[in-house]
């Protein structure tokens, strides 16, 4: 943001977008501008930390700490870094797979353990995740990954596994699971049209 | 590990799928790496995609928990950029680091909400929730992070406050509210697009809502205003009283 407004030999800045000026005015103390943001996120912070805690008890209180704390960090968004959602997306992820991998951690080797208990459930989360996807575009552009890359993507992203579970789960080699992330992730950003 | 396996991990590490000393040496690479970060932005905004398309509608509680807490949350101050020696050392690595802020403000520990949640309450409000208002949850969040979408707020006469969010990349325009104050008897908000001040209907806000948003009807191709006027129990085809607000679009 600041770079676009200097403008001179820095290079091309996105103009920044809606959510990017409601940051800055949130940076600020502004409490219209964070209800704002409020309405146009909460959705979608909500709905990645019910993916990935599953307890709706849980999950709100993740999605309400992520959203305190971007009321808190606002003046931390640097636009050169990413776009607002990105970076909200990325502040809810870390702190919901924080929630259950501390969860987690008392239990040790239950992960192991867990992970096979669940292991039907990555089709009852596919299933899931593919009955809300309204977003046709995401739909469509999930479709066109493989199967092992689809799951890679769906058990890291929306379980919160790390790649050594997702591995175990999917029983394939870890230098599988981080190849398949890395082009499935690909894949979806050249389906999407993501640019940064 | 070798750079060659360090490079292959920025999938992973913009889906969070690394454990901790993972994402830190992942980080310090990184910071060398101008490709691995910039494939990493990019990711971190594919998988921001998979966040939206998820999205689910809060409990009513949420906003007012969340807004309640704010004036006991002390806000960090700007990160005061430090003067360069020599200007050749102006853009580190570290700025062009993805998203390090927020591993920063993570790292801090974490606000105590001591929030009680009553479980069967959520799990209700959960049934509840309508696969529209899914949609719409989701289609606000892209609406809003849309690269052009633009911004409009305005009083309304009465009391209240709207903020109109249009992209017309997107073809949609959504109307963000709050402090809406009830209105008399069945009576409704209805919205308008506004073609040169001829009022086209664009949808009703949920009765009883005094805070949230509404996803317009048809594309705001063409309109130059969005307008929300109070109009009898289902609405009206054309307004039946001067309009509440207008804001450009």
């Amino acid at each position: 943001m600041r770079a676009a407004a200097q403008g001179g030999p820095a290079p091309a800045q996105p103009l920044p977008g809606a959510l990017e000026s409601l940051l800055e005015r949130i940076s600020r103390g502004d409490r219209e501008a964070f209800d704002t943001l409020y309405t146009a996120v909460a959705g979608s912070v909500l709905g990645l930390a019910r993916r990935v805690v599953r307890n709706p008890a849980q999950s709100e209180e993740v999605a309400q700490e992520v959203l305190i704390e971007v009321w808190r960090c606002a003046s931390r968004f640097d636009a050169r870094q990413g776009s607002a959602m990105a970076w909200i997306m990325t502040l809810a992820h870390r702190r919901a797979v924080d929630r259950v991998r501390s969860a987690q951690a008392s239990a040790d080797r239950e992960v192991r353990a867990g992970v096979r208990d669940h292991s039907p459930a990555f089709d009852e989360v596919s299933e899931q995740v593919e009955r809300r996807l309204e977003r046709e575009q995401v739909r469509r552009c999930l479709r066109q990954l493989t199967e092992l890359q689809h799951e890679s993507v769906t058990l890291a992203y929306y379980r919160g596994y790390t790649y050594q579970e997702t591995a175990e789960v999917l029983g394939v080699a870890l230098g599988t699971v981080k190849t398949r992330l890395r082009d499935g992730l690909i894949r979806l950003r050249d389906c999407l049209g993501v640019s940064s | 590990m070798t750079t060659v396996d360090l490079h292959t991990l920025t999938g992973a590490y913009a889906v969070g799928a690394l454990s901790g000393p993972e994402a830190e040496a992942f980080r310090r690479h990184m910071a060398e790496c101008e490709a691995c970060a910039q494939e990493v932005r990019e990711l971190s905004e594919t998988a921001a995609r998979l966040a939206l398309a998820v999205a689910e509608v809060p409990p009513d509680g949420l906003r007012e928990r969340v807004m309640a807490s704010l004036p006991e949350v002390r806000q960090l101050p700007p990160e005061v950029a430090v003067v360069p020696l020599h200007p050749a050392a102006r853009r580190g690595p570290a700025r062009r680091l993805p998203h390090l802020a927020a591993a920063a403000c993570l790292v801090i520990a974490g606000i105590a909400t001591g929030v009680a949640v009553d479980a069967q309450h959520r799990a209700d409000v959960q049934h509840r929730r309508s696969v529209r208002a899914e949609q719409q949850a989701a289609e606000l969040s892209a609406l809003t992070s849309a690269p052009d979408a633009t911004l409009h707020t305005g009083a309304l006469k009465g009391g209240g406050t709207a903020t109109v969010v249009a992209s017309r990349s997107l073809g949609r325009a959504a109307v963000l509210f709050h402090d809406l104050p009830a209105l008399s008897g069945s009576r409704v908000y209805e919205l308008w697009y506004s073609h040169g001040g001829t009022m086209v209907p664009a949808g009703l806000v949920e009765p009883g809502r005094t805070a949230g948003a509404a996803v317009l009807a048809g594309a705001p191709t063409g309109a130059d205003g969005v307008g929300i006027t109070a109009e009898p129990h289902g609405g009206s085809p054309a307004p039946t009283g001067a309009p509440l607000v207008v804001l450009p679009v």
